[in-house]
């Protein structure tokens, strides 16, 4: 029964009866769950610590530790990781260790516990992997025992037990997935799987490679990027939703789309319709004339950088008369443009004329 | 009108504003682009609408090279220059695609424009003509200039980095921290890093250092999140932008808040009110004493919400309360 003697010096979490491999992550663990405040996300370090600074800063009262259970919620027990637990708690739980199995107590313990282990096969016990693992063991490497379930999900389950074994790339995908409190006071190095770091920085160093794996934002298992479909986002889990649309596109490229069947095709139509609203037509004729007048104007610098091409050739004495031709030149050029332009003012003056009726119908209802 | 601390900008664009930029030295002119194709050019300390120009579709991006000029791109594929004291614009060239993001790197003295065309071009605003193109393998959704370095976010969550000086090679490719789409990078004043945001609600703190001590102190943090009767609604978050002295940053989101973080102590600073509707892009001022905050829907949820919200530009003052480290952090 040695390995009952050894999960008993296990420290546990007072507040939710939560069991860790080692003090330091119990008080981090008590930090993010226990002692955040709500408001502002500040990590305090007691139950009366948090109590005060929600009195004192946001004048708000706390009367429950958060995420506590019934029974454990009191505000007032300074409670530190191990220290400071209530001796007849302590023996309780002590008690219930050695009593039945993990399972077998079932007031409080379990739910916590339960989970991983249902993820892992549901094995209530140790039977099933016995040198894997120790049981006790939830939390794993590079992930914050605080964390919520919901980031869980989308993991995929089975991977948990063989975390140690996975290639180090994984690591990395789960690090910035699992939900670390606001700001994560747990890096890298506190994490028990010490081993991987430094792997975590692979895709990084050394230039020119992308040494990650082919991570999709599909769940794991379905196609990858090759298709010609639209990846879609993969969803977060039943209890958080993103706020976006499904296809894994950017919004802009979806307005865009959007915007092409929609504002853009009547703009299309460059004729004058009067019915039509104002601005825009107005503006894709304006914009239009202005094209025209610019392509004309192009041909005819192009005509005339031609021209000056060829004066060139003929040598000195013409090249002599040509700054003034140039300039003379860039006269005529400008002006027969104008008279291109014309026609599009009485066009649109035209259609300003048409409307006025409608215009003024408004005022009249 | 919430408080003096804070209006809206007078004659805002009509379509979705896609960016707004303060200029180089003043705190009065901000650039705005919006989806009604127009860039507007707004005398923030006037609250009036100066100038105006327009692109033959919606514009995606706007930047200032210098207090008079502007270059904007969009979905007509090309790049403009105008003049604002001679009111003069010209066509700088075009990309093959739509033109998502146009930055300006003044330690160069370039033009950067990034395109859904998989490229990165350079352009000389001395000489208006492209001086190089550099394929990205995917759409480039938003990119940020770092000293001489340029960081390039893509689809499919890759992010390249380059030394502008020298493009030839890419100087580092990596897979983004965050497991979705990223939306939106920028780059610390002080270049040390970037911050990296994604659709989900989610921004990382990333260092270009590729000492792996250096690199131990990246990290990401969930934001801009609602938890509503049992779900959790989680937003993109659009805009990032940087305090030019204090290296903390805004961010803003889908949900329509604005929150404002140390990166380097890890603390968030403050949060403003929520804001009508989604957060598209932000902008301190050259000095950081101003804010100025894009609101508009932008298509997030199937359903648009009923009235559809309006186009509106804030303009906040800040105060250095909600923008200076609260911890004193000489050198890092």
């Amino acid at each position: 029964m040695g390995r009952k003697k050894k999960k008993m010096s296990k420290p546990w979490c007072w507040y939710c009866n939560r069991e860790f491999e080692d003090e330091k992550i119990l008080i981090q663990h008590q930090k993010a769950k226990h002692f955040k405040c709500h408001i502002c996300h500040k990590k305090l370090y007691t139950g009366p610590g948090l109590s005060i600074h929600c009195m004192q800063v946001h004048k708000e009262t706390i009367d429950k530790v958060p995420n506590s259970l019934p029974l454990r919620s009191n505000i007032e027990i300074e409670i530190y990781g191990m220290e400071g637990i209530p001796a007849t708690d302590l023996k309780e739980h002590e008690r219930q260790r050695q009593g039945g199995n993990d399972s077998g107590s079932d007031d409080e313990p379990a739910p916590k516990k339960a989970k991983p282990e249902g993820l892992l096969g549901n094995a209530p016990g140790g039977p099933q992997h016995p040198g894997m693992m120790p049981p006790g063991m939830m939390p794993p490497p590079g992930m914050p025992p605080g964390m919520s379930m919901g980031p869980m999900m989308h993991m995929p389950p089975f991977m948990h037990p063989g975390m140690q074994m996975m290639p180090p790339h994984m690591m990395m995908q789960g690090q910035p997935g699992p939900a670390k409190p606001l700001f994560p006071s747990a890096v890298p190095t506190s994490s028990p799987g010490g081993a991987v770091v430094g792997a975590d920085f692979k895709p990084i160093s050394q230039g020119a490679t992308i040494s990650a794996p082919p991570t999709t934002n599909q769940p794991a298992g379905s196609s990858t990027p090759g298709s010609d479909k639209v990846p879609l986002i993969a969803s977060t889990g039943a209890s958080s939703k993103i706020i976006h649309p499904v296809e894994d596109i950017s919004l802009e490229e979806i307005r865009a789309r959007r915007l092409k069947y929609t504002k853009v095709t009547p703009q299309k139509p460059e004729e004058p319709i009067p019915t039509s609203s104002s601005a825009a037509t107005n503006l894709a004729i304006a914009v239009s004339a202005a094209q025209q007048a610019a392509a004309h104007q192009a041909k005819q610098i192009d005509a005339m950088n031609h021209h000056a091409a060829m004066m060139q050739r003929f040598g000195q004495p013409v090249r002599v008369s040509g700054p003034p031709i140039g300039m003379i030149h860039g006269g005529p050029i400008m002006s027969p443009m104008r008279p291109h332009m014309i026609p599009g003012p009485p066009t649109l003056i035209g259609g300003h004329l048409v409307r006025p009726p409608p215009l003024s119908m408004p005022p009249g209802t | 009108m919430k408080s003096q601390t804070e209006y809206k900008l007078a004659s805002p664009p009509d379509g979705a504003i896609s960016a707004v930029k303060f200029g180089p030295n003043t705190s009065q002119f901000l650039l705005v682009s919006s989806w009604d194709n127009y860039v507007r050019l707004y005398d923030v300390t006037a609250n009036n609408l100066r100038h105006k120009y327009s692109h033959d579709s919606p514009v995606l991006d706007c930047c200032f090279t210098d207090a008079v000029h502007s270059y904007s791109g969009g979905l007509d594929n090309t790049l403009k220059a105008f003049d604002f004291n001679t009111t003069t614009e010209s066509v700088i060239g075009t990309h093959n695609n739509a033109i998502k993001c146009v930055e300006y790197c003044s330690d160069v003295n370039i033009v950067l424009s990034g395109s859904w065309d998989h490229h990165v071009k350079l352009w000389d605003p001395r000489t208006p003509m492209c001086s190089g193109s550099y394929n990205q393998c995917e759409k480039v959704f938003t990119m940020s200039v770092c000293g001489e370095k340029l960081v390039v976010g893509t689809a499919g969550r890759k992010i390249l980095v380059w030394d502008i000086r020298n493009m030839s090679y890419t100087l580092q490719k990596r897979e983004s921290n965050l497991k979705y789409q990223t939306r939106s990078i920028r780059c610390f004043p002080n270049k040390q890093g970037f911050v990296l945001s994604s659709i989900e609600g989610r921004v990382a703190v990333e260092y270009l250092d590729t000492n792996p001590e250096i690199q131990k102190k990246k990290y990401a943090f969930k934001c801009h999140r609602i938890k509503e009767d049992g779900t959790e609604k989680i937003y993109p978050v659009n805009a990032i932008s940087f305090h030019p002295t204090y290296n903390t940053f805004a961010t803003g989101g889908s949900d329509g808040y604005v929150n404002i973080w140390d990166g380097f102590n890890k603390k968030r600073l403050c949060q403003f009110h929520q804001y009508h509707t989604s957060i598209t892009s932000l902008s301190f001022s050259h000095n950081g004493e101003v804010l100025a905050i894009a609101c508009s829907y932008f298509l997030e949820e199937d359903n648009p919400p009923k009235p559809y919200p309006e186009d509106i530009i804030h303009i906040r003052s800040v105060s250095d309360q909600e923008t200076r480290p609260k911890y004193s952090t000489t050198s890092n």
